[in-house]
């Protein structure tokens, strides 16, 4: 317990030895607040902003634009990836196309998506979507074309059949991939999520941070950005528990903490 | 009377980047209902080749057959053990061991019972509950074994199943699989680079040559295997063959040696 509290001071420190010389630049006026204000008065405008609805709303559209692209994703994406790795066929179709839109930036796309879907949350989730579709595909194919054909075989041998072998073999086998996948996916989501907001949009937190840059009020806009840091950072822990809990059995998990390690 | 398991033919190349590799040509073997055989052979001969076709795992040309029905592919008549165990590494020892069982949609009473059988056979009481990466190699082999008995399938493959295992665990593995074996009476096929081994638990050692495989010389093992493992191994019997079989394989070594 005492050495849990004395790990997250530890890595707390950094964070506020940052802010300590952030603020203590502010203060001495090394900076000028009017461009970089001090931490001081982020916190005062964040306290504002949550007193009232206007980060809460935002934000909230903002996640679930995220969330539900990255969800969408990461159910097709698995398909995706069985099919590319089991069916030779079904790879020869799609492996080209994820060759040739994987390093593609998906934000580049995003006035395209704007011109056939309008600005709203249809737009903001495809994008989302298409953004996190190929980490997605790309894991879960290495992780169910890296299961050892001797596991294939001692299956096949108790009497699985092909649609055993998908839910008890391959899906297991390439799990800890997926969740390597959905970790990348979900950073993905975000910057996604916002971006295409600040590109178009009516709402979200995006749109939020651009309005609030626009008009020079940028203690404001530096409060929005810290809601989404916190919000990001706690999304980001709630998968790693739910990665831990799910791979119990994995060897990676002999490393007690993997938040620690990361 | 006719084979348990019947191999008439079978042959098998690979296509590597070097273009076709032979790994196994004109191979013909006949096993008995109840007979321990041994495939013994310089590595790279081929004979773990011929344990996964007659497991159904690969395709080959010519034909295996067990009990006169031409093998097409894997079946629960042929329980598999490898020697880098294979055990599921999502499930516990005991769901491991119930994967052929519920496969199979056995009733659930019925499946406790062979778990609960199964656990005190292999001695992991207490573990049934573990993951595989908490066991150590001894253990994890014994889940396999247990797992392939849980089928309860007429023949066993084992494909050099104690090679990844240190000296001592081995010879306790030994023992315990010929345990298993004189109580079971099951058909056992397996692959072995370990001629001692070879000569504890079998009763015919077949020797194969250097790639491409094929078997040169068979070799009965009449041994009296209800004494210690102490009187089997000291007895004249079991050094006679064991010389003869050490001395096969050697003389099939040596010639690929020389062209290597």
């Amino acid at each position: 317990m005492l050495r849990s509290i004395a790990g997250a001071t530890m890595r707390l420190l950094p964070i506020a030895i940052v802010l300590a010389i952030w603020q203590a630049a502010a203060s001495l006026r090394l900076v000028d607040t009017a461009f970089l204000p001090a931490p001081a008065g982020v916190a005062r405008a964040l306290g504002d902003l949550l007193s009232g609805h206007e980060i809460r709303d935002n934000l909230l559209v903002t996640l679930f634009r995220a969330l539900a692209g990255l969800v969408l994703a990461t159910v097709s994406g698995v398909w995706f990836g069985i099919g590319m790795a089991r069916s030779w066929v079904f790879n020869a179709i799609v492996s080209p196309l994820v060759g040739a839109t994987y390093s593609l930036p998906k934000t580049a796309i995003v006035p395209l998506l704007i011109l056939w879907f309008g600005i709203g949350s249809t737009m903001g989730i495809l994008a989302v979507y298409l953004t996190c579709l190929l980490p997605i595909i790309v894991q879960t194919y290495h992780g169910v074309r890296a299961t050892p054909a001797v596991v294939i075989w001692s299956a096949q041998s108790m009497g699985a059949g092909p649609r055993k072998m998908l839910w008890q073999v391959f899906l297991p086998h390439a799990l800890p991939d997926i969740f390597t996948g959905l970790r990348i996916a979900l950073g993905f989501a975000l910057v996604v999520a916002i971006s295409a907001e600040m590109i178009a949009s009516t709402s979200g937190i995006g749109r939020l941070i651009f309005m609030y840059g626009e008009s020079g009020a940028y203690d404001y806009m530096f409060a929005a950005v810290a809601s989404v840091v916190i919000a990001a950072f706690l999304i980001d822990r709630a998968l790693l528990r739910l990665s831990a809990r799910c791979l119990r059995w994995h060897e990676s998990q002999a490393v007690a903490d993997i938040g620690a390690a990361v | 009377m006719t084979s348990k398991i019947s191999i008439r033919g079978v042959s098998k190349t690979y296509n590597s980047d070097a273009g076709e590799v032979a790994a196994l040509q004109g191979t013909d073997l006949e096993i008995r209902q109840g007979e321990f055989v041994s495939l013994v052979g310089p590595s790279g001969c081929g004979k773990s080749t011929l344990l996964y076709i007659v497991g159904g795992f690969l395709a080959s040309q010519g034909e295996v057959r067990i009990d006169g029905k031409r093998v097409d592919g894997p079946g629960v008549d042929r329980g598999i053990v490898f020697q880098e165990y294979a055990l599921f590494p999502w499930l516990t020892v005991r769901r491991n061991i119930l994967y052929g069982p519920r496969v199979r949609h056995l009733p659930a009473a019925q499946c406790n019972a062979i778990a609960d059988r199964l656990i005190d056979v292999i001695g992991l009481r207490g573990f049934e509950h573990r993951y595989p990466r908490e066991l150590s190699g001894g253990m994890k082999q014994r889940v396999a074994i247990a797992r392939m008995l849980a089928g309860d399938p007429a023949i066993l493959l084992l494909d050099e199943p104690f090679g990844a295992l240190d000296a001592q665990t081995r010879e306790t593995m030994q023992d315990e699989l010929l345990r298993i074996f004189l109580t079971m009476r099951k058909t056992v096929l397996m692959v072995t680079h370990d001629v001692n081994e070879a000569v504890y638990l079998s009763n015919r050692i077949c020797v194969m040559s250097a790639r491409p495989g094929r078997i040169v010389e068979e070799f009965a093992v009449n041994l009296d295997r209800s004494g210690t493992r102490e009187a089997i191994v000291l007895s004249d019997e079991y050094n006679r063959v064991r010389n003869q079989v050490w001395l096969s394989v050697r003389r099939q070594v040596a010639p690929a040696a020389t062209r290597a």
